[in-house]
């Protein structure tokens, strides 16, 4: 089979694929369009329950139970924790999402957009996303230790703070956005 | 065989314009050529085309070397209207965001050129395959163009009318299939020509009942713009957000870099 043969099969194959997966519809989830003033009505976030998913991954907790509870108990609880862990993870993404398709109507919804700005989110976008994945397969087989989770936790919870704040200054501003964000959807033209 | 399959062949000719007629007219009584001008002028090319090949092909014969060149020719103007015709539904999809569409617009005319280059690149250099190679480059730069065009429209969580969708649908996977055809012909030139021709139209007279199921309503113009925000709030909104996703991403590369090392 000659190179070419190769190249534009190959080249055609990825084209074909793009094109399934942009069409195919995104996974649902609570989203700022269902919810417009969601961004900044909520005061509940996940990276609020921090503390108490601290609790729950404390390596304490395991040395404790490790003296005082039988091996099934021992089991049960680590595959307790590591489904915790890992709700605990979607939920960061969740709001991690959320952010980022308030970006992405503020960029539509703007008459002019930096393509340097845009592109870098992209990047930060995909490396997020390369992170969490790769922190969901260290989960899942045992590479990292739950307690690993809190420093990623720290972080989503240090954003939303430091979001939160800029949303605050922005105010009124940022509630229009949402606003017109969530009238393009009514009208049946906007965001998906 | 070959018998048999030149005969389908004349068929699917005639099916195909009598399709590609149809589709104008459908075009013209619900009014639709005004909403996609370019659209139009593309399949009234094809049509133009098939005729004229037709009498072309009568006069000099399937082999010869005036239809060989005029073939080639009539091959490049109906290229150049289906390009016309992708520029089209682009702006259709993406005009009524001006900032989007500014990005889009320099994002896909550098995608289209780097298509065009990877083309040329990654073949092997022959004068006498030098048309179907330059076809073949455009046939792939238009259909990576719409690629980029969905997972553009994804990105942004932007929602293209649903005809939109069928006609740039339809376009791209028309010149998927002309790429595929125009590589294998390439290296299997001579005992392909007649199945190379067929499948072309075979795929073609696809797309063409793609094209008028989605045309067979009338057609609204482009929306007018969005109610835009005023500029500072994208100004100041963007580079914050991503000082923080910044931010998340070094510490999260911390953990990471941090776990690679104690394995």
């Amino acid at each position: 089979m000659s190179l070419t043969l190769v190249l534009f099969f190959g080249s055609v194959a990825i084209l074909l694929f793009g094109l399934g997966w942009a069409l195919s519809k995104p996974r649902k989830r609570k989203n700022l369009e269902s919810d417009p003033g969601r961004l900044e009505q909520q005061d509940l976030r996940h990276t609020d329950y921090l503390p108490q998913i601290r609790q729950a991954l404390a390596a304490a907790d395991c040395d404790f139970l490790s003296k005082k509870a039988s091996r099934g108990t021992q089991r049960r609880v680590r595959r307790e924790r590591l489904n915790v862990a890992l709700a605990y993870l979607d939920a960061l993404r969740v709001d991690f999402d959320n952010l980022l398709r308030m970006a992405r109507a503020i960029a539509v919804l703007s008459p002019e957009v930096v393509v340097g700005h845009e592109f870098e989110r992209l990047r930060l976008t995909a490396e997020f996303a390369f992170r969490c994945q790769m922190i969901r397969w260290k989960l899942l087989t045992g590479m990292t230790p739950l307690a690993q989770l809190s420093g990623l936790s720290d972080l989503v919870s240090g954003l939303s703070v430091r979001l939160e704040q800029a949303m605050k200054e922005l105010g009124e501003r940022a509630a229009i956005a949402a606003e017109l964000a969530s009238s393009r959807n009514r009208r049946g033209m906007g965001t998906v | 065989m070959i018998a048999g399959i030149a005969q389908f062949q004349e068929m699917m000719w005639a099916v195909n314009t009598v399709a590609g007629v149809a589709l104008l007219l459908l075009l013209a009584v619900r009014r639709n050529y005004r909403v996609y001008p370019a659209f139009t002028f593309y399949i009234f090319v094809n049509v133009a085309v098939a005729i004229s090949l037709f009498f072309v092909y009568r006069l000099w014969g399937f082999s010869s070397t005036v239809s060989w060149r005029i073939g080639w020719a009539t091959q490049g103007v109906t290229v150049c209207a289906r390009a016309w015709a992708v520029i089209e539904i682009c702006r259709r999809f993406l005009s009524r965001y001006p900032g989007i569409w500014a990005l889009a617009q320099r994002v896909l005319l550098a995608d289209a050129g780097v298509v065009l280059l990877y083309s040329g690149v990654a073949v092997r250099h022959e004068w006498n395959l030098a048309l179907p190679t330059v076809d073949r480059a455009l046939e792939l730069a238009i259909a990576a163009v719409i690629v980029i065009l969905f997972l553009f429209a994804r990105y942004y969580g932007l929602r293209p009318e649903r005809t939109d969708r069928s006609l740039a649908l339809g376009l791209c996977l028309y010149s998927c299939f002309r790429v595929l055809n125009d590589t294998i012909s390439d290296r299997y030139l001579h005992d392909y020509a007649t199945v190379w021709n067929l499948l072309g139209m075979l795929a073609f007279f696809a797309s063409l009942v793609l094209w008028t199921w989605a045309l067979r309503r009338s057609q609204r113009e482009a929306a007018e713009e969005e109610d835009l925000l005023p500029l500072g709030v994208y100004q100041s909104f963007a580079p914050q957000i991503n000082r923080r996703l910044q931010l998340l991403n070094d510490q999260a590369n911390k953990i990471f870099r941090s776990e690679v090392t104690r394995h």
